[in-house]
């Protein structure tokens, strides 16, 4: 049941909201009343989420680089060829019907090489699949790297500021801390214990800067509820009150709207 | 025909799900340089746009058993995805400076129709770009400042320096005109 009754009034709040460009009062009611479940708003706001589809498909379509490309193709390249499994079943029978007719042709000894032929094929293009795999092993072990030497960068720098945020409301067990090098502007957050989320929500960092919030990014946690995220640019420290953790809706949101279940003040490291 | 583009694309979701790389490629084919488009569109910078399009096929390849075709077809939830990402980016790279500075960068090649495929979907660009054609300067840019950029009204007010009243009537007629345009595109 939605809490406030269907109305003319949110309808028209729809096409803005499916744009996210709703914000302040209208926003914190629509979404109420979504939240409430009002089936007809939610039926009309798919049908402005396919208008934007529509919208999105305007933009002139850009080649992506061979590297890009390559990249990207490497990933389906691990997997299992999924089209040679298909026919197998069509295949052995036909295979039987083969060796029937060779058994009866005395042809036994091209059958033999042709079956070593298959299975040298079969050894090949595992081995390919293994090539494959390790380089992508690789390529997200230098990522990691990649990732733990910037992480290094932040904390050993002189003069890195930490500072702890404290569970809040729904998650009073939860705990962050922020690493923040004033030199560079660039933090790294980690968050402990947080209760994982539906799909349709994410959790969102702010620091608080000149009374304003300020989206610093936002992150998922796994199974433990531990999550991270590195932040490239953040007020100058000084300026910063507070850092706050809120749950919003999957994509993230401009301006805190939802539950906020971390937050800090300051403490000089 | 969008009918039947539409049902490849399902099919091509469900295997991708099941870890098919033959449908990944092919959905690759299909709808990255549209992604990429929008992803340039937005982040105004190629290099940042092709990192983010590795993103979004690294999260399609995945999590496309996620997908949930009552809500967006495949193409829709693809280039929501890229568009979300992509406005993450900008809320990050925003938190210090600001947008105009970067633009005027590198611009992307844009892609030669080839094909019958292609000239389909072009022709499908071609309808929306008409339907943006036919709503006020105003609509549109208050519609592009929202969807490209990620404004809020009230920011879009900031933006344009227009009466906040305003800028609510522009969005919301601007939509209202977009989907009456779109609709009798669909029924002509």
């Amino acid at each position: 049941m939605a809490d406030t009754p269907h109305s003319a009034r949110f309808e028209e709040l729809l096409p803005a909201y499916a744009l996210g460009a709703l914000d302040g009062e209208e926003l914190r009611e629509l979404e109420a009343h979504l939240d409430g479940g009002c089936p007809d708003c939610r039926r009309l706001l798919a049908l402005w989420d396919r208008d934007l589809e529509a919208l999105a498909e305007a933009v002139e379509p850009v080649e992506p680089s061979a590297t890009t490309r390559a990249r990207i193709l490497r990933l389906g390249a691990t997997a299992p060829p999924a089209r040679a499994r298909q026919p197998l079943l069509p295949w052995l029978s036909l295979a039987a019907a083969a060796l029937l007719v060779a058994a009866v042709w005395g042809i036994a000894g091209q059958l033999r090489l042709r079956g070593e032929l298959e299975r040298l094929t079969m050894e090949r293009d595992r081995l390919a699949r293994q090539v494959t795999a390790l380089d992508q092993q690789v390529t997200l072990a230098r990522s990691a790297a990649e990732r733990a030497n910037q992480a290094l960068q932040v904390l050993a720098a002189p003069g890195v500021q930490s500072v702890v945020l404290a569970g809040l409301g729904p998650a009073t067990q939860a705990a962050g801390h922020t690493y923040v090098n004033p030199r560079r502007h660039d933090a790294l957050f980690y968050a402990f214990d947080l209760p994982p989320l539906p799909r349709d929500k994410t959790y969102q960092l702010w620091f608080i800067a000149a009374g304003k919030p300020v989206s610093a990014g936002t992150f998922a946690v796994d199974a433990r509820g531990t999550g991270s995220l590195r932040v490239d640019q953040v007020a100058d420290v000084a300026s910063i009150q507070a850092w706050a953790v809120t749950v919003e809706p999957a994509g993230g949101v401009p301006q805190p709207t939802g539950t906020m279940v971390l937050k800090t003040t300051v403490l000089k490291g | 025909m969008d009918d039947e583009k539409e049902t490849e694309d399902l099919q091509l979701m469900s295997r991708v799900a099941a870890q098919d790389g033959g449908a990944f490629t092919r959905l690759f084919e299909l709808h990255a340089p549209v992604t990429l488009g929008l992803l340039s569109r937005i982040l105004t910078r190629r290099m940042e746009a092709e990192e983010v399009l590795q993103e979004v096929f690294l999260q399609i390849w995945t999590q496309a058993d996620r997908y949930d075709a009552s809500r967006s077809t495949p193409r829709g939830w693809i280039l929501m995805l890229a568009r979300s990402r992509a406005l993450d980016r900008i809320r990050r790279r925003d938190a210090s400076r600001r947008r105009e500075e970067l633009v005027g960068e590198e611009q992307g090649d844009a892609v030669p129709p080839v094909g019958t495929e292609r000239i389909e979907r072009v022709e499908r660009q071609r309808q929306v770009a008409g339907a943006l054609g036919a709503l006020s300067p105003d609509q549109r840019r208050c519609i592009e400042l929202a969807f490209f950029e990620g404004l809020t009204h009230t920011q879009i007010a900031e933006r344009l320096a227009a009466p906040l009243g305003t800028v609510k009537s522009r969005i919301l007629l601007g939509m209202n005109k977009l989907r009456q345009t779109l609709s009798s595109q669909l029924h002509s």
